[in-house]
């Protein structure tokens, strides 16, 4: 009894300071008949937002009416969409990059042209297209997934077959499974970069660098957030068959160390069971403040977490590296719950983010929800910067120098997850590893951590404490933070 | 002893369980061109002993098909011609996965046949038999997912018409928000196609008709009558599961790539569709000239109206199209001969015509 008195006299006294005071969700609500698992979202110039669904469905949705109206149909599980202005839609599906256009005015498409199909398709389930997204110089790219050994092929595939590709659990039997393709500005496709599994997830950063998520499975052993540049090779080995001047060999029957020094490492490695299962797109926040405190870094969505990620970027001597750190836990927040199953992501012309949610036989959600920044600083981390000796972490607002000065609030742990054949990895040799020394910039926004020991091709991953700001008032919004150490710095 | 009685049970249950894949039915031919059973529902991969019981004052046989294929089988049939009796009116073909003999009244003969999942035309191919004497075996693990008798397509019955037929393409049963409308098209995974495959719908006189377009090898691959497509497999789970034809399917293209311009040969190049009036055109590229392709059904009856369109050439056009049992072809321009249409230079459109009255 006590207790409790104690408990809501302590409440009113220190607000409970959740992500909620900052951010809301909505559920958008779907028109009736629609099974919303959504495959794609892109706003057109006007501000309405276009939604393509699995049952081949793309819809226009107008967010001052909140009203839904049918632009095109009969699409083969289309999984991405992108806006060319309020007409014409780029959509890729199955078999092809499409271009949807209403051409009479109607409001209807009349015209669906293949912008290019030259990839093959064996007919397992697991070939699926993602993208299409659009640098600044006009290039268009798209990921093509592998196929899964949880199924066949078809008698009748489309494209050269390669028997060396279908070894394995998830294979690359016709060209380019495993890819991510270039579409130039002159209408050529080129095979770009190799070594995917299933990347669903492909777009570019504050500075446009093209970056791509991959999923957890067989050669990855956890999922990964890659930059991508071409001609190179990214881990999983399949794809090599359909690379210009490969050997006619299985790749699988490469010594393992031969494919490690092939392969580039990941940018940002998603620690399983902490920060992902499942990654799929990701988004660079351009909204200019509109969206809260985070402007310029990226958003990534997840499968089976009800919280997205959000990515704090390092380069240490041209090694592009970073962070995650989990965003919009629903654990931590009142009102209307974050869905898991955050396919594709989208910020609205006013600074919301747009999720269309799916599940497509695996775990996940269907449906439609957006979050929205009320307003605020919420306590949370901005950076994190690999130093010679530790870490500089830099947090929205001036932290309360009792709680930034405390050592007891960072634990570290430091492992790896091993490059091999089979599905997934445990972490391995892991190691705690002490904080020695902690400093407070003068602003009281940047803690610097000395660590006993930093050794490179490792994940650090740190607890926060109960850091504070505003003498109390402020709570920090998400304790973990995964940095992926690929090179020390000097 | 308790040990031993149970593991005596777990013996004798797997050795039922192990019966039930093997199963025989007997079907009696009966008066009036029928069979008594016109139902059979199995376990997918059941090995299938079907015996055929000749009631009737005539000869009959029993042929079982692939899915959706029994009109052409029984089209193949008739067109043996003289040759019917020696082959017990069975035409050879993939389509046929097994057969009896001809049996004559009073006796009987059996076949044997193992299937996985799927509804499979069972059918008398004797002249004038097979397109009421017929029936179907689900195999199938969900019978609690069969239309009902009344409603069932692949089961003759009198007294349904194609109006009633139609009505089963109700809007709330479209899967979408919105009711479906003919002409639809979906791009999904067809059966007997390549995997970039267009499933288009139309609406006719006589309810609805269908065809398979390949984008991948940019042509006409199949077409039936009687309903348009099931889609509830493909949409659940991951899309492995193809799409189900609904209907007869009366016409495949069992040809290569139809167009020959020029001399050499270079892949067709897909290149999408316009709407038109929401019937698709397709366009595709053979050697440098473009080719729209039009189908509309026929006015009345079972058939299909395909117009193509081309851009100039100077190169000589041949549009390839083999004769075969139940169909009939025409052309608008040139002569329809060995297997061939010669365009006359210059031409750049012209309609084929496939019925099959």
């Amino acid at each position: 009894m006590l207790a409790s008195i104690l408990l809501s006299t302590l409440l009113s006294v220190f607000p409970a300071d959740t992500i909620s005071d900052y951010y809301e969700i909505e559920t958008i609500p779907t028109p009736p008949g629609l099974v919303a698992e959504t495959g794609g979202l892109s706003f057109l110039p006007d501000g309405r937002m276009a939604a393509c669904f699995h049952r081949g469905e793309v819809m226009l949705y107008n967010p001052k009416t909140k009203t839904w109206k049918l632009f095109a149909e009969g699409l083969h599980d289309p999984l991405g969409v992108l806006a060319l202005s309020n007409k014409e839609l780029l959509i890729v599906q199955r078999p092809e990059l499409t271009r949807v256009t209403d051409t009479n005015g109607d409001g209807v498409a009349d015209l669906y042209e293949t912008v290019t199909d030259q990839f093959g398709m064996s007919g397992n389930y697991h070939e699926f297209a993602f993208g299409p997204v659009r640098d600044t110089k006009g290039n268009l790219y798209f990921s093509l997934n592998t196929a899964s050994n949880g199924a066949g092929i078809r008698d009748e595939v489309r494209g050269q077959y390669d028997a060396l590709g279908r070894q394995g659990r998830m294979y690359a039997c016709v060209p380019y499974r495993g890819w991510v393709m270039q579409l130039t500005v002159d209408g050529k496709l080129k095979p770009y970069a190799s070594g995917f599994r299933s990347p669903n997830g492909i777009g570019f950063d504050a500075k446009g660098r093209l970056f791509v998520t991959d999923n957890q499975g067989d050669w990855l052993g956890t999922s990964k957030l890659y930059h991508v540049e071409e001609g190179k090779f990214y881990g999983h080995p399949t794809s090599l068959v359909w690379r210009p001047g490969f050997p006619a060999i299985d790749p699988l029957t490469l010594p393992v160390p031969t494919l490690d020094s092939m392969r580039t490492v990941e940018s940002v490695a998603f620690p399983h069971e902490i920060m992902a299962h499942s990654p799929t797109q990701l988004v660079v926040d351009n909204t200019g403040g509109k969206f809260g405190p985070f402007t310029g870094q990226l958003f990534v969505g997840e499968m089976d977490f009800a919280h997205l990620l959000r990515i704090l970027p390092d380069e240490v001597d041209g090694q592009i590296q970073g962070a995650c750190v989990p965003f919009f836990d629903k654990a931590g927040s009142d009102g209307v719950a974050l869905r898991i199953g955050n396919n594709r992501l989208a910020f609205a012309p006013d600074g919301s983010l747009y999720l269309g949610q799916a599940d497509h036989g695996w775990l996940g959600d269907r449906g439609i929800q957006r979050i929205r920044y009320k307003g605020g600083n919420p306590l949370d981390i901005t950076a994190m910067k690999l130093t010679p000796t530790g870490f500089d972490l830099t947090f929205t607002q001036p932290l309360d120098e009792s709680t930034a000065r405390d050592l007891a609030n960072y634990r570290f742990r430091s492992y790896y997850y091993e490059y091999h054949q089979a599905y997934g990895s445990p972490q391995k040799d892991v190691q705690t590893v002490n904080v020695s020394d902690v400093t407070l910039s003068a602003d009281r926004k940047t803690v610097s951590l000395k660590l006993a020991e930093l050794k490179p091709k490792r994940i650090y991953e740190l607890t926060l404490g109960k850091l504070q700001a505003n003498n109390g008032q402020k709570k920090i919004m998400n304790h973990f933070v995964c940095y992926t150490l690929n090179r020390l710095a000097k | 002893m308790c040990r031993f009685l149970c593991l005596l049970g777990v013996l004798l249950s797997s050795l039922t369980v192990q019966a039930q894949r093997d199963t025989s039915i007997t079907i009696s031919s009966v008066g009036g061109l029928q069979f008594d059973q016109k139902r059979l529902i199995i376990k997918p991969n059941t090995r299938l002993k079907l015996i055929l019981e000749n009631k009737d004052d005539m000869e009959h046989n029993l042929v079982v098909t692939r899915p959706n294929s029994r009109l052409r089988v029984v089209e193949f049939a008739l067109a043996l011609g003289s040759k019917g009796p020696a082959q017990h009116h069975v035409p050879i073909m993939e389509e046929v996965l097994a057969h009896t003999v001809s049996v004559e009244p009073g006796r009987t003969d059996s076949l044997t046949v193992m299937l996985p999942e799927g509804a499979y035309p069972f059918v008398c191919t004797y002249p004038g038999h097979g397109s009421v004497m017929y029936g179907v075996i689900y195999a199938t693990n969900e019978p609690k997912r069969l239309p009902p008798p009344k409603q069932d397509l692949n089961i003759p019955n009198p007294n349904r018409t194609a109006e009633t037929a139609h009505e089963h393409h109700q809007p709330a049963a479209s899967g979408h928000p919105y009711p479906l409308k003919l002409p639809a098209v979906y791009r999904t995974f067809m059966p007997d196609c390549g995997p970039a495959a267009i499933a288009v719908g139309l609406p006719s006189a006589d309810g609805v008709q269908s065809y398979v377009f390949d984008a991948g090898q940019c042509r006409l691959r199949y077409a039936w009558s009687g309903g348009f497509v099931d889609n509830a497999e493909q949409w659940d789970g991951k899309g492995q599961r193809f799409t189900k034809v609904v209907g007869e399917i009366y016409f495949r293209d069992t040809d290569q790539f139809p167009w020959r311009v020029g001399k050499t040969s270079t892949s067709p190049q897909f290149k999408g569709y316009r709407l038109v009036n929401r019937y698709p055109e397709f366009r595709y590229v053979v050697n440098g000239v473009d080719v729209r392709e039009l189908i509309k059904p026929l006015a009345t009856g079972r058939g299909l109206i395909r117009t193509f369109t081309l851009s100039a050439t100077k190169q000589p056009i041949f549009f390839l199209v083999s004769a075969q049992p139940g169909i009939r072809l025409k052309s608008s321009v040139g002569n329809l001969q060995y297997g061939e249409v010669s365009l006359p230079p210059g031409t750049r459109q012209f309609t084929l015509t496939m019925s099959t009255n």
